[in-house]
């Protein structure tokens, strides 16, 4: 079963295409993520899967579950964190991460272990919500969304406002997850967050879905790029597979490599290498790329 | 309805509650006295022609009498503006608030269906209309028994205006909630439940000194809050039927709009 299933999920406000034909489905026990630039239809994508808009055509499916007649029962079972989450700012954090679990009817299981990974002590958790910052309340979102260890979160630009520490606890707050088994789908326009933690990704843009990869066949078809320094002369690598763009200059080698390495591999072997570097492909180039093909300026 | 939401509502309105109810006690409590005092000097002013005869007859409102003085403690601006903290401000705040502030999203990603939130935040303000209503009618009682006039007044009749109170308010409630649940932004909703309040009470109280605007009055839901005529055991079934009707309309209308509306991500 999918943990989310999309058919032609559209979302029109009169002449105002917000989401057009999405088909997407997240598998249960991954993390998923949805790329786009601000505006491309993410956010309209999650509030139609939590029930706060109506889709104008399409269906869709969370966790088995209709996403318009089943709306209640399916929140049961989710965690949604909203992109710049607002509280309530004359409760503390504990009064508020109290009241929402109480919402949810489920208990709090899971409270006590992210508020170490993500450095919320008990004394911060009295203050109130008014006097935190705003990477404090983007943890007390993160705690509230998955205190009662639901089967799936819906993150929505999750990691906005916490420091690179906490990016990392969070990172590990994910794998954690993803080891108990659970669904994370996750919204970000941070290419390298996504490069980071997801499984698979759906590029979304103008409402419209662009693309779905795994994550490591988009990198792997990617073009590395490549500089080398030889002793000697350099290697022929012109009309090698997968090798583009050579330039030799002043002993120094650079090309660019596509898809598999075996064949540059094969062609420098008998040259005397005195420095290497390959960059790993980037998600960033990835996506620029396909924006690129789409004809379509990439997002910020 | 929802337990939690329901509590943390009460939570949140608590110390608002209190002065309100407070004030409403105090000022209850002190048109008795004024009544014992003066309320003799009062009434030989009115039979002496100097004081207009509509004076006494906004609500049946007046000070010669006790039942008189009561129903003008229920009718006046003061009672009207410390009510309509819960009746107007709270009701029409409710939703918009939320939706505007951001943290309608937050709680409507729980387990709670729109109509179950909307009928819990109902509840929520017809039970603080109610509490604000039986305090202004205990500082009547209160008022009475220490200026000693406590045996001119009906209590038994008391339970029926505070029903007549509550079902006036609770309109008012249900219409501003009506108007919550129908904006992103809390200014419109205050500013139409605000608006119409504001329009009735004029419209009666135009029509109640003024014979020739009388045929106002019955546009004015202040017209079907009788007090006078409750505690002097005239009241109209009608008068509570209306407003009973008004709430129901105004329940059946958010019901229907609310869950069909879509909440888009906060501007």
């Amino acid at each position: 079963m999918h943990a989310i299933q999309t058919v032609g999920l559209t979302k029109r406000y009169r002449a105002v295409k917000a989401l057009e034909a999405l088909s997407v489905e997240v598998r249960e026990g991954e993390i998923f993520g949805f790329l786009g630039p601000n505006g491309a239809g993410k956010s309209t994508t999650i509030r139609l899967l939590l029930g706060f808009l109506h889709p104008t055509a399409g269906h869709g499916r969370v966790l088995g579950l209709d996403i318009v007649k089943d709306s209640v029962a399916i929140r049961r079972r989710l965690g949604y964190l909203p992109g710049g989450i607002a509280l309530y700012d004359t409760l503390t954090g504990r009064q508020q991460l109290d009241y929402l679990a109480e919402l949810n009817g489920r208990p709090p299981v899971r409270r006590a272990d992210l508020c170490e990974r993500l450095e919320l002590s008990s004394d911060t958790l009295e203050r109130r919500v008014r006097d935190y910052s705003r990477g404090m309340r983007q943890k007390i979102g993160i705690v509230q969304a998955l205190q009662h260890d639901p089967d799936l979160a819906i993150l929505d630009e999750p990691s906005e406002g916490l420091d690179p520490l906490m990016q990392r606890a969070f990172y590990g707050i994910l794998e954690m997850l993803k080891a108990a088994g659970r669904t994370i789908f996750f919204s970000s326009h941070v290419l390298s967050e996504v490069e980071r933690v997801c499984d698979r990704v759906a590029i979304i843009r103008r409402g419209r879905l662009v693309a779905v990869e795994d994550i490591a066949g988009l990198l792997a078809r990617r073009r590395r790029n490549v500089m080398m320094r030889f002793e000697g002369s350099a290697p022929r690598l012109d009309g090698v597979r997968g090798v583009s763009n050579v330039e030799s200059r002043d002993g120094l080698l650079t090309c660019g490599v596509d898809g598999d390495i075996g064949p540059f591999l094969a062609a420098i072997s008998g040259s005397r290498v005195t420095d290497l570097t390959i960059e790993p492909a980037r998600l960033e180039e990835a996506f620029l790329e396909l924006y690129d093909e789409s004809g379509e300026a990439a997002p910020s | 309805m929802n337990g939690a939401l329901f509590r943390h509502t009460w939570r949140s309105q608590r110390i608002r509650l209190a002065l309100v109810s407070l004030a409403l006690l105090v000022w209850g409590s002190v048109l008795p006295f004024i009544y014992a005092r003066f309320g003799s000097r009062f009434k030989s002013l009115l039979e002496s022609g100097l004081m207009p005869e509509q004076f006494a007859r906004f609500g049946g409102g007046d000070i010669f009498t006790l039942t008189g003085t009561v129903a003008l403690s229920v009718i006046h601006p003061i009672c009207m503006i410390l009510t309509s903290v819960f009746a107007v401000g709270f009701s029409a705040y409710a939703i918009a608030g939320e939706r505007q502030r951001g943290t309608l999203e937050v709680v409507l990603a729980r387990p709670l269906g729109r109509r179950a939130f909307y009928f819990t935040l109902l509840a929520a303000s017809f039970g603080f209309i109610a509490i604000a209503i039986a305090m202004l009618l205990s500082g009547g009682v209160l008022g009475s028994s220490l200026a000693g006039v406590l045996e001119e007044l009906p209590i038994r009749r008391m339970p029926l205006l505070w029903l007549n109170g509550v079902l006036l308010f609770g309109a008012f409630a249900a219409i501003g909630l009506a108007a919550s649940s129908s904006f992103d932004r809390a200014a419109p909703a205050l500013g139409w439940t605000l608006g119409i309040v504001v329009v009735m009470y004029v419209l009666e109280v135009l029509g109640s000194l003024w014979p020739d605007a009388e045929f106002l009055q019955p546009y004015s839901l202040f017209h079907y809050l009788k007090p006078k005529a409750v505690l002097t055991g005239a009241a109209d079934v009608f008068d509570f039927a209306l407003l009973a009707a008004v709430i129901v309309a105004a329940i059946a209308w958010t019901t229907v709009v609310f869950p069909r509306r879509d909440l888009a991500a906060p501007i």
